[in-house]
């Protein structure tokens, strides 16, 4: 007998469902740019320099506000020495600003919604905070008297997912169970946007 | 076929007869000899096999909640999407060049053009009227299942009009239906 035939592993888009090489093609790219920076960086290689050059133009805006602040108190000269060198800094330090910013210890909580009327919470990052997932998988299972289950995300990294929607009560509920989750390190996704929770 | 599909158009949905599903099962194994080891996974004889019926004569084959085929009349059954992009080798293979990726995810039929142009690509084995999975220049997956309306050859010479009719394509109702329960 012939070998089995394995099934081909694709890479769909959290957002908009698509293949992730085809969301340039979907209802709303925008919407998907930020779920394809984290997931799939090498299909869109652009997507990451755009996003780079929006954050260092940011940077430099911050840094004419602060030019122009210290430049009333120590006179023009060492306003334009200190902009100067604090620019360098910072713009020196983005790339790994943003490598850092990956490990940061966070939950990431989204609703995705599935054909139409059935949803699921998908709950990420709570493993960074020394939980045990199937154990809070089965905690979030109980508390909301619905199925949860730890699954493997799009990057192969441990997600829970839990049916339903369940957004607006899952933060209080994550820092009276595990104290050791501050409010300010739960975040939403909306509209392939992160939000905080608190 | 499937731009604007959902539930509510199902106007039946049983579990048929053992002997139907014999039929259905023998038929998609005829059509594609590529799933045969994974065939028994697929549509396990164990789990029922549901067959859906849809307005304008549509049939879908749905196993533990997930539509797998689909056929039209007494077409030929055709898998969803999601099921070729398990296994792309099972079906013969047309490129269309970048240009049409768009219309084709509007749910256009494929002109002929679009096949024939630099971008695109024809299995000239294939003849009118047979299953196609329509591919995409510089793109890895397939991005609609068609029924061809001319034979390979003929999209070749004749290069003008419908070359393809597009049946099931990317974020079409069959594509949101994922699942249905
Ligand atoms: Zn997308």
């Amino acid at each position: 007998m012939a070998e089995k035939l394995e099934p081909a592993k694709v890479l769909y888009c959290g957002v908009c469902s698509l293949p992730a090489e085809y969301c340039e093609f979907g209802p709303d790219f925008g919407r998907c740019k930020p779920w394809l920076i984290e997931n799939a960086p090498d299909l869109y290689p652009d997507l990451l320099k755009e996003a780079n050059e929006k954050g260092a133009d940011k940077v430099s805006d911050q840094l004419q506000s602060v030019g122009i602040s210290s430049g009333g108190a120590d006179g023009a000269q060492s306003s334009a020495q200190t902009g100067g060198t604090s620019k360098k800094e910072e713009v020196k330090r983005l790339p790994g600003g943003k490598l850092k910013k990956k490990e940061r210890q966070e939950v990431i909580i989204e609703k995705v919604v599935r054909n139409k009327r059935k949803c699921i919470t998908i709950v990420k990052g709570l493993e960074l905070f020394g939980i045990k997932l199937s154990d809070a998988s089965k905690k979030l299972g109980k508390k909301f008297a619905t199925g949860a289950s730890v699954v493997k995300g799009p990057t192969e990294k441990e997600q829970i997912d839990v049916q339903g929607d369940i957004i607006y009560d899952i933060v209080e509920f994550i820092t009276d169970t595990w104290p050791d989750v501050p409010e300010r390190s739960i975040f939403f996704i909306e509209d392939g946007k992160k939000v905080q929770a608190g | 076929m499937f731009k604007k599909f959902c539930l509510e158009e199902i106007s039946s949905q049983n579990q048929v007869k053992a002997s139907v599903q014999r039929r259905i099962r023998q038929s998609i194994h005829d059509e594609y000899p590529g799933l045969e080891t994974v065939v028994e996974d697929l549509l396990p004889k164990k789990s029922p096999l549901i067959v859906v019926k849809c307005p304008n004569h549509l049939t879908l084959v749905v196993v533990n909640s997930v539509p797998l085929f689909f056929c039209i009349r007494d077409g030929p059954y055709m898998p969803t999407l999601r099921l070729l992009h398990q296994y792309p080798n099972i079906m013969k293979r047309f490129q269309v060049d970048r240009g049409a990726i768009k219309f084709v995810l509007s749910g256009a039929n494929i002109m002929c053009p679009g096949l024939t142009s630099p971008g695109g690509v024809l299995d000239e084995e294939v003849e009118a009227e047979r299953p196609v999975a329509i591919y995409a220049e510089g793109k890895q997956h397939a991005l609609a299942i068609g029924f061809t309306k001319m034979s390979a050859k003929d999209i070749k010479s004749i290069n003008k009009g419908i070359g393809v009719d597009t049946m099931h394509y990317l974020n079409d109702g069959l594509w949101k239906m994922e699942r249905l329960d």
